[in-house]
């Protein structure tokens, strides 16, 4: 009976559903559009949690023809595995809990919730699909309420980070759909069957080795955009300082994560020949993201944009993971992905916050905060320490195993001397404490700056302090059992790794 | 009857009549009229292809073309006027507003 | 009854001793503030069952068939799988565990009964307090029951956060206004970020050992067969692990060069100093060293690095106590130098058991254990007479509420305690003959010229170090007996005369406690201490122990023969006269002369003296490199990203727009032109198709 509901197709159409029942609560309503919104998140995050106790993932696929016509064969096809199933969780607790945070967000509530839902079906979508045509819907999906949510609802420059998030993020993608194309065409006079957008399909092709590379760059580079890596990151500092705190909770978390998911669930598994050629390429881009993204952070005045630096710096963690090719690479790569979103979620709470309770974001501005506001400091040092690794929360344990990864990658190198490499992780690593802990002691400690009058301001209210809380407890959770996460990924990564391993 | 030769000569040279109008003149109803004469130009083609091959389908293309030509006359002349209306000239080389 | 304890089982719940302190942390965090002394009685509470639970554990282990067959207790469970690889989560008891577990919990219990009386006054503040040093406990006590390295590893890290934390302590709201508040939150940022530096070598040092060996359990990776294949698979891999795994330990035990950020600590409470300096923190890159002896044992160049670092920490640092004037900064330079003896223990030692593993001589093998049970020796008996020192000192800065001792002067006859007690710390720490300090100290320095007296090569190195360990034990003497008699001695000056006398009894209670186990804990070698304490290694190490059993019988297995082993050596006369001669000398200057503060003034004094009250211009030189190749590089970075990858991609919007602004300039809007194009088009059209129709020669 229950194995008959489409469970998957559930966690897209409730929130459409709750999209349009908030988007049309306009007028004397809109007041409480918060409470409907976040009611249809609450529900879609306790569907995802059912997929925790499915025992067999597989069993929950759906696959439907959508399109099939002039040749084309185009599905609607969603999956579950152990690649998705964690990202698919963190964004529908993430969506729940940042509609928690916000609920005095906006002057036009009704709008703001929407979008916010709207994004959700994008993500958990992109997460989902088991189709290329879906999957770049989807990819597409959360581009438009992510606009709004900058252009509407964001600060002075908005209109500029707006159009640059837009057009720098669209043209990725479009240079990722003419490989989507190219797989999907190669993939049919390669095995001679019909044209079929299914992620199946394409992955039964034999591709040749240089049809591989060269698309395996097309795609490689719509997904780089997205995560992003240097040097295609500066849309992100510019889209995070600009948008509202939600819409950079789950730019960070979510958004960022598409990028590396998509390399692995795409480039990887269907492009396995290609990625052995570009290995070097996305070890070099994640260590060169790594190390700039932190020196970048140092120089940051603006909390958000600190933040949003130190994004690019962690996801090039996960880059530098996926270009090992191994089975632990992997994982942890998936790892720091899930640790990355929940961590970098509370980061923009915090800064978010900052901008709201105390008038400005800026860090030279600030000093003191520890004194009178206790609870803002002991979230703000409990998200930057796990940001930076603390041992016990689960930074580390992602950071651990992608170094240790990375490590068991240059010792079986040829060369010896490639092993120097591994010094650029604890580079990272120092650089990394460094700057949160300048941050820190220019903004909680010290005296006050009394450049910024803070005699009114509040500290974190009763909602923000529970949606942070509940972001922290399963920082500190996961960190004190990481197997809780490691358990669910790691058939999955033994599986891609093994099949890696066998080619290289 | 005629040959064709003749008729397409009258035809192109009536074309040519309106194409040399609309690049030299720049008084807007004069420009409409030769754009008619365009049109009849290929009205006249129309015909003759249709006599010619024995196929009645160009006949009705013409009458066609003639319905949808006074339509744009109606449009066209309307335009005019309000040009004038608003801008006191019909000189197509003042109606610049519309450019980049 | 005694038997009926070991009956208890304890054992198996050795990891209540850490995992208490962590519930009084999550207590008193949380709810701190509803319970008297702001959670003060929760961490009392935490620290007593702790120690409680390590007396009864180290009972029972040291009771147990295990021990005396030089086995450890272990017990592990699964933490996390990935891969190959497991990494577990359990307790590793040893002697060695024991021995750290008993003084970190029991001089933690006493520092807090302490800190009732000396943080009193802090209000609201006292629940983050309590809350932070038992996580700190917490911290130490995990630290040294780990059964691997990650695990272990953790707690090192949480040690970090903690004196992060409690360094930082006033650093928002510091009683004696901003400048010690923004100088309290960057002594705390230092500390962690110094610390960190080594933290990454470790990090990365493990990186490679738990790729070398499959797995970080000390069980698993402290076996000679495995070892030996690691080490003939890796010859260059495993000593670079090694001297990473070290850089731990100068980070966290603050040795050379990273030293400097342990000065600045003194900007926290003096019951945090006292905790950093004797009962946790510092101890554990020493315990780090001591843990890993079997793998260190492996390099004799690793090993004689590590007594170079050590031997240099323990003399250079030692000058910088020499003339400050900040009774605090003066003990904090006294941990740093008796921290690099131990560190020139552990060295030489394993220098000798890796030049008695290589030439198969057994005495070798026997002086170089002496080495590292006499630096767990001087860890432990420096632990009681350093708590006590720092303890003391607080004690008279909560009095004069001064740190200056150009401001003391004459509190012997106020504070009759503190002032006796703190002579006892100072005999002790001085290696005045039959205090605590002096057993450990001749050992070290026994240990230090072992390998120059035997010929092992790098006897030069050797030399030198015993050398420098002479020198520090003279100006040991000197700088604590100077830092007595300023403080206690002489005329009460400005903040003295002020003084109100004695502290309340929460505060020498715990004094006269330490006091006597500072005086007494040396004689712990009459108990066969040596023995104890090299019971670890023959858990990590039997194969050596087994090779060298006969030298090591000589050396360390009966306490009397080590006692008359020493009294028999010229040098421990020479030592003990060089302690007298320092101590003489600070008599002469110091209580008998008057002397004006003014007299002490940095301007007035010569190059010499400025160069080492600037502390050699370390905190400029890590200023300068942390701001070159820090900030500089971040300021270049920034440019970068803004000026040319921003640049490039604004540029190229730019020039698109551009390019379609320069385009929409042939819309004229003159509609004549619009024609004429359409019929030029036409005729190109026209033309381009009658010549492909022409040259094609028709369809």
């Amino acid at each position: 009976m229950l194995s008959e509901i489409p469970l998957l197709s559930l966690l897209l159409i409730v929130p459409l559903i709750g999209a349009v029942v908030t988007l049309l609560m306009g007028g004397g309503m809109a007041k409480h559009a918060g409470k409907a919104a976040g009611l249809f998140a609450a529900i879609t995050m306790v569907l995802s949690l059912y997929l925790l106790f499915v025992d067999d993932l597989s069993t929950l696929d759906e696959s439907h023809v959508w399109i099939d016509a002039v040749g084309l064969k185009i599905n609607y096809a969603l999956t579950v595995d152990g690649l998705s199933l964690l990202l698919i969780l963190m964004t529908t607790i993430l969506v729940t809990l940042v509609l928690v945070f916000c609920k005095n967000e906006a002057d036009r509530p009704n709008y703001f919730h929407s979008l916010i839902l709207m994004m959700e079906i994008g993500l958990v979508g992109v997460f989902m699909a088991a189709d290329y045509f879906l999957f770049y819907v989807m990819w597409e999906v959360t581009l438009i309420p992510m606009f709004f949510l900058i252009s509407w609802y964001g600060g002075p420059r908005r209109h500029y980070a707006a159009i640059k998030f837009f057009i720098y993020t669209h043209v990725a993608s479009l240079v990722m759909l003419i490989g989507i194309f190219a797989m999907v065409f190669e993939a049919s006079s390669v095995t001679g069957a019909g044209i079929d957008f299914a992620f199946e399909a394409v992955k039964a092709a034999p591709f040749a080795k240089d049809f591989q590379t060269v698309v395996f760059g097309l795609l490689f580079f719509g997904f780089i955009v997205k995560m992003p890596m240097v040097p295609f990151h500066t849309w992100l500092p510019d889209a995070h300082v600009e948008a509202p705190t939600g819409g950079s909770v789950l730019l960070a978390a979510s958004m960022l994560k598409m990028g590396s998911y998509g390399i692995v669930r795409i480039c990887l598994e269907a492009l396995p020949l290609g990625a052995i050629e570009w290995q070097w390429v996305m070890i070099g881009l994640g260590l060169v993201s790594m190390v700039y993204g932190a020196y970048a952070c140092i120089a940051q005045k603006d909390l958000k944009k600190l933040v949003a630096y130190s994004s690019v710096s962690h996801m090039g963690m996960v880059l530098l993971a996926i270009g090992t090719l191994s089975e632990i690479g992997i994982l942890f790569a998936v790892v720091q992905m899930f640790a990355h979103g929940l961590i970098s979620a509370a980061l923009f709470m915090v800064a978010g916050a900052a901008g709201h309770n105390f008038g400005t974001r800026d860090i030279p501005l600030l000093g003191g905060l520890a004194g009178k506001f206790p609870l803002f400091a002991a979230f703000m040092m409990f998200s930057f320490m796990a940001s930076l690794g603390l041992p016990g929360l689960v930074g580390f344990v992602a950071e651990f195993g992608i170094l240790f990864s990375f490590w068991e990658f240059l010792a079986a190198q040829p060369d010896e001397w490639v092993t120097v490499l591994i010094a650029f992780g604890p580079l990272y690593m120092l650089l990394t404490a460094g700057y949160y802990l300048w941050a820190m002691q220019r903004t909680l400690f010290g005296a006050e700056t009394k450049k910024v009058d803070l005699s009114k301001c509040e500290d974190l209210g009763g909602p923000e302090t529970v949606a942070l809380g509940l972001v922290c407890l399963l920082v500190a959770v996961f960190g004190i059992m990481p197997s809780l996460a490691v358990d669910f990924i790691a058939p999955y990564a033994d599986t891609l790794g093994t099949f890696l391993g066998g080619l290289i | 009857m005629i040959p064709i030769e003749l008729v397409l000569g009258f035809s192109a040279a009536l074309f040519a009549v309106g194409l040399y109008g609309i690049l030299t003149t720049r008084r807007g109803l004069v420009a409409l009229m030769c754009v008619e004469i365009m049109l009849n130009a290929a009205n006249i083609n129309l015909v003759a292809f249709s006599a010619y091959s024995g196929d009645a389908l160009g006949q009705a293309f013409a009458i066609f073309t003639i319905a949808i030509a006074a339509a744009e006359v109606a449009v066209g002349i309307a335009l005019m006027l309000n040009a004038y209306k608003t801008k006191g000239t019909t000189d197509i080389d003042e109606l610049t507003s519309m450019r980049w | 009854m005694l038997d009926a304890l070991t009956g208890l089982g304890v054992l198996e719940y050795v990891w209540l001793a850490p995992l208490i302190p962590l519930l009084c942390f999550v207590i008193a965090g949380f709810f701190g503030n509803r319970t008297p002394q702001g959670g003060g009685y929760i961490a009392i509470f935490g620290a007593l069952a702790a120690f409680v639970v390590a007396l009864l554990a180290s009972y029972e282990y040291v009771m147990s068939d295990a021990y005396s067959a030089g086995e450890a207790f272990v017990r592990d469970l699964e933490w996390l799988v990935f891969g190959d690889y497991a990494l577990n989560f359990g307790v590793y008891i040893d002697s060695l565990s024991c021995i750290m577990m008993l003084f970190a919990s029991f001089i933690s219990l006493l520092i807090f009964i302490y800190s009732v009386g000396y943080m009193d006054g802090e209000g609201k503040k006292k629940r983050r307090y309590y809350a932070e040093v038992s996580l700190f406990l917490t911290g130490m006590l995990g630290l040294v029951v780990s059964s691997n390295y990650l695990q272990m590893f953790i707690f090192w890290e949480i040690m970090g956060l903690c004196s992060y934390l409690l360094i930082g302590f006033w650093g928002f709201d510091h009683p004696e206004g901003d400048e010690a508040t923004e100088n309290a939150a960057s002594a705390a940022k230092k500390a962690f970020l110094v610390t960190r530096l080594g933290d990454v070598c470790l990090l990365a040092g493990l990186f490679i050992l738990l790729h070398m060996f499959g797995t970080l359990d000390y069980e698993g990776m402290f076996m000679q067969a495995k070892i030996d294949a690691v080490v003939a698979a890796n010859p260059v891999k495993f000593p670079v692990a090694m001297a990473l795994v070290f850089g731990g330990a100068i980070g966290k035990s603050a040795q050379f060069p990273l030293h400097d950020w342990l000065p600045d600590a003194m900007a926290g409470p003096t019951t945090v100093s006292a905790l950093i300096h004797a009962a946790t923190m510092v101890k554990g890159g020493v315990f780090l060293v001591a843990r890993s002896f079997p793998l260190f044992v492996q390099s004799a160049d690793v090993m004689l690095f590590v007594a170079i670092i050590g031997g240099v920490t323990a003399v250079f640092t030692a000058t910088m106590a020499l003339n400050n004037m900040n009774i605090k900064r003066v003990l904090a330079y006294s941990t740093l130098s008796q921290l690099g003896y131990m560190v020139l223990s552990l060295g030489a030692g394993g220098y000798l058991v890796a030049m008695g593993m290589e030439t198969g001589n057994a005495e070798l093998i026997g002086l170089g254990v002496l080495g590292y049970s006499a630096g767990v020796f001087h860890m432990v008996n420096h632990a009681f007479f350093k708590a006590l020192l720092f303890l003391g000192s607080g004690s008279v800065i909560h009095s004069t509420g001064t740190e200056d001792m150009r401001l003391m002067g004459g509190l012997g006859k106020k504070m009759k305690i503190t002032s006796i007690t703190m002579l006892l710390g100072s005999l002790s720490i001085a290696g005045f003959p039959f205090f605590s300090g002096f057993w450990s100290k001749d050992l070290v320095l026994e240990t230090a010229l072992a390998p120059a007296s035997h010929g092992l090569g790098a006897e030069h190195w050797f030399t030198l170090l015993f050398a420098l360990g002479m020198i520090t034990a003279f100006m040991t003497a000197f700088y604590m007996f100077r830092m007595w008699f300023l403080t206690f001695a002489g005329k009460p000056r400005e903040r003295a005369v002020l003084s109100h006398g004695e502290s309340p009894k929460s505060m020498t209670m715990p004094l006269v406690i330490l006091s006597i186990f500072a005086v007494g804990s040396g004689l712990a070698i009459f108990a066969n201490f040596l023995c104890h304490a090299a019971q670890s290694l023959e858990v990590g190490m039997r194969w050596i122990m087994d090779a060298g059993r006969v030298g090591i019988n000589e050396h360390v297995y009966d306490g009397i023969a080590v006692v008359k082993h020493m009294f028999g050596n010229v040098w421990t006369y020479v030592a003990i006269a060089l302690t007298l001669v320092g101590m003489a000398i600070a008599h002469a200057v110091y209580a008998k002369r008057k002397f004006e503060p003014e007299a002490f003034r940095i301007e007035n004094k010569g190059r010499l003296y400025k160069l080492v009250a600037n502390r050699y211009y370390a905190p400029e030189i890590y200023n300068q490199i942390s701001w070159k190749l820090g900030a500089g590089v971040a300021k270049a970075v920034d440019l970068t990203d803004r000026k040319v990858v921003d640049g490039a991609v604004n540029g190229i919007a730019n020039a698109i727009i551009g390019a379609g602004d320069a385009v929409s300039m042939s819309q004229t809007g003159y509609v004549r032109n619009y024609a004429g194009v359409v019929v030029l088009g036409v005729v190109v059209l026209a033309v381009v198709f009658v010549l492909a129709f022409a040259l094609t020669g028709g369809i």
